[in-house]
């Protein structure tokens, strides 16, 4: 199994990338064998713009959609920036190749300068996720500033990552080849003659 | 016309741009004229190709691409004309018939075209088309197109033009050889698929995309020719787009271009122009290096049949733009010539002309593919 680690934290350290750390952990401990792969969008961010401009993804922009789009599941965390996920965080996947995450297992994760941000979760993250035909999983995690010193965020997400877990062995690895689906549908159109 | 291994030509977008130097931008007369001088200059430098796009709002002229071609025509005597692209989607194709018919009785032959969806979606509805059909809109469209050319007497009906009931295309094509036809990609693999299905030519736009991209695309529209029957892999007519700006030193280049580049309607604002150029085919520097990097194409598309360039977008003027031809003609095309003519295998096909179309329907073997 690969997973895809999308971490959207802007500074360094971030708590947004502990969180998607300790979910990667959590979900290596639920399966065992597991190659994660962790894309740091701040590293991105230029090549995330000119992608927006130019319309094509620079070198290391395409490592990236390489990297979600070998992966079997992705865990995919976001600041909370106004109520919502970070610019930067949409910006991603505003230019990821359409259908790179369709149908596949995606756990949500986000955090926050307070807990009154938590439902960005199910208000932002899954709404996106189920218009780009990822699969998502039941249950995410919302972490804030104040949760990473209290007790609770441990079990959190331990139930997240075995929630996610048990999709992904459902799920199975990832098949489906967008070009020749569309080759496929052109090679019907001219045939249809 | 007799074949000359590959063309090499420019292609325009017709922008109506700002001068980012000057802060001018020229009226849509100054810029129409402006695109006959560009054409008429390319033919004295010993460009083989003029093509022309089309597009249907501001800030671009081109709207009627035949009426220019056909001023161009008129004052041009062995350059071929073409389009980059005609839109096969909002055109009638019983116009783009008539219309290239007419202009290929006026220019003797010097008329080719390539076909392209559009992807400006708010321009299908001016014309009753819905861009989410673009796609069996270009297949239909394109069917109809082949018949309207080749058959004398047209009966046919379909999803999304009036039917047509014992109609013939007048004017008939000038020998009764059709244009050829090229189809214009910048992304879709679906029209590699459309352009290998008729055996006919496959231009990737190449200028907007990264080299690895437009090697996919090639590769995939050899193979399916080849699946096709039409002939082998190599033997695919491949056209490509580039993008060069030069002068004698490469820095004065690099200089000059920058504000050009910065502030392009395209891609300005965006990637630096050392970023660009490492990851397009953008070249910006000597005549020379326009060479080296233009030869490189060959590495990864193989022998292909048509090169046309980018010069005149992003508000150049047209005293530097025709400065650009010069150079081109002087200094870089006759080396890509001779160049590209080393190693060529005597099997690849020269780039598709009227003559050889003529030459080609009157050998009985080759069969038209339907």
């Amino acid at each position: 199994m690969r997973v895809a680690v999308i971490s959207g934290g802007l500074r360094e350290p971030s708590s947004t990338r502990l969180l998607a750390d300790r979910l990667a952990a959590a979900v290596r401990a639920e399966l065992g064998q597991v190659e994660v792969e962790v894309i740091e969008l701040r590293r991105l961010a230029r090549a995330i713009a000119d992608a927006m401009v130019t319309g094509f993804a620079s070198p290391e922009l395409e490592e990236a959609f390489g990297a979600v789009a070998g992966s079997d599941g992705v865990i995919a965390v976001t600041p909370t920036f106004n109520a919502t996920f970070s610019g930067l965080f949409k910006s991603f996947f505003d230019v990821l190749p359409e259908q790179t995450v369709e149908g596949v297992p995606v756990l949500i994760a986000a955090t926050g300068g307070t807990e009154r941000h938590s439902l960005v979760l199910d208000h932002a993250l899954r709404p996106m996720f189920s218009y780009l035909h990822a699969v998502v999983s039941p249950t995410g995690v919302y972490a804030a500033t104040a949760d990473f010193g209290a007790q609770g965020l441990s079990e959190r997400i331990t139930k997240a990552a075995s929630n996610f877990a048990r999709l992904l062995k459902l799920c199975g690895p990832r098949r489906g080849d967008t070009v020749n689906a569309e080759l496929d549908e052109m090679q019907r159109l001219l045939a249809g003659a | 016309m007799t074949s000359t291994g590959m063309q090499f030509g420019i292609f325009t977008v017709g922008d109506v741009t700002a001068d980012p130097t000057t802060g001018r931008t020229p009226t849509e007369g100054e810029r129409i004229r402006a695109t006959v001088t560009i054409a008429k200059k390319a033919e004295e430098v010993g460009l083989d190709v003029f093509a022309t796009g089309e597009h249907h709002n501001p800030p671009f002229v081109p709207s009627s691409p035949t009426t220019l071609l056909g001023y161009i025509a008129a004052q041009t005597e062995r350059i071929v004309l073409t389009t980059s692209t005609t839109l096969i989607t909002t055109n009638d194709p019983v116009k783009i018939a008539e219309d290239y018919s007419v202009l290929q009785h006026l220019a003797g032959g010097r008329v080719d075209l390539m076909l392209g969806r559009g992807n400006t979606g708010p321009v299908y509805p001016w014309f009753g088309k819905d861009i989410r059909a673009a796609l069996p809109l270009t297949v239909e469209n394109y069917q109809l197109l082949r018949r309207l050319w080749r058959e004398d007497v047209v009966d046919w009906s379909g999803e999304y033009r009036t039917p047509l009931r014992g109609f013939t295309l007048a004017p008939r094509p000038l020998d009764g050889v059709p244009p050829f036809v090229w189809h214009g990609s910048i992304r879709s693999p679906e029209i590699a698929e459309l352009a290998a299905h008729y055996g006919d030519g496959f231009f990737a736009n190449h200028i907007f995309w990264p080299a690895s991209h437009t090697k996919a695309m090639v590769q995939l529209y050899r193979q399916r020719f080849e699946h096709y029957g039409h002939g082998g892999a190599d033997q695919a007519i491949v056209g490509l787009g580039g993008q060069v700006f030069l002068r004698p030193n490469s820095q004065d280049a690099v200089n000059e271009f920058r504000p050009y580049f910065d502030n392009a309607p395209v891609y300005g604002h965006g990637p630096s122009l050392e970023e660009f150029s490492a990851q397009t085919p953008l070249t910006v520097g000597s005549p020379q290096q326009v060479i080296d990097k233009t030869l490189s194409f060959r590495e990864y598309v193989g022998d292909y049949q048509r090169q046309l360039f980018l010069i005149d977008h992003a508000g150049l003027p047209l005293k530097t733009v025709l400065e650009q031809l010069d150079l081109l003609g002087e200094h870089v095309i006759p080396v890509l010539r001779k160049e590209f003519a080393i190693g060529r295998p005597a099997h690849v096909p020269d780039a598709p002309t009227h003559q050889s179309l003529i030459d080609a329907a009157r050998r009985p073997e080759i069969q038209e593919a339907s």
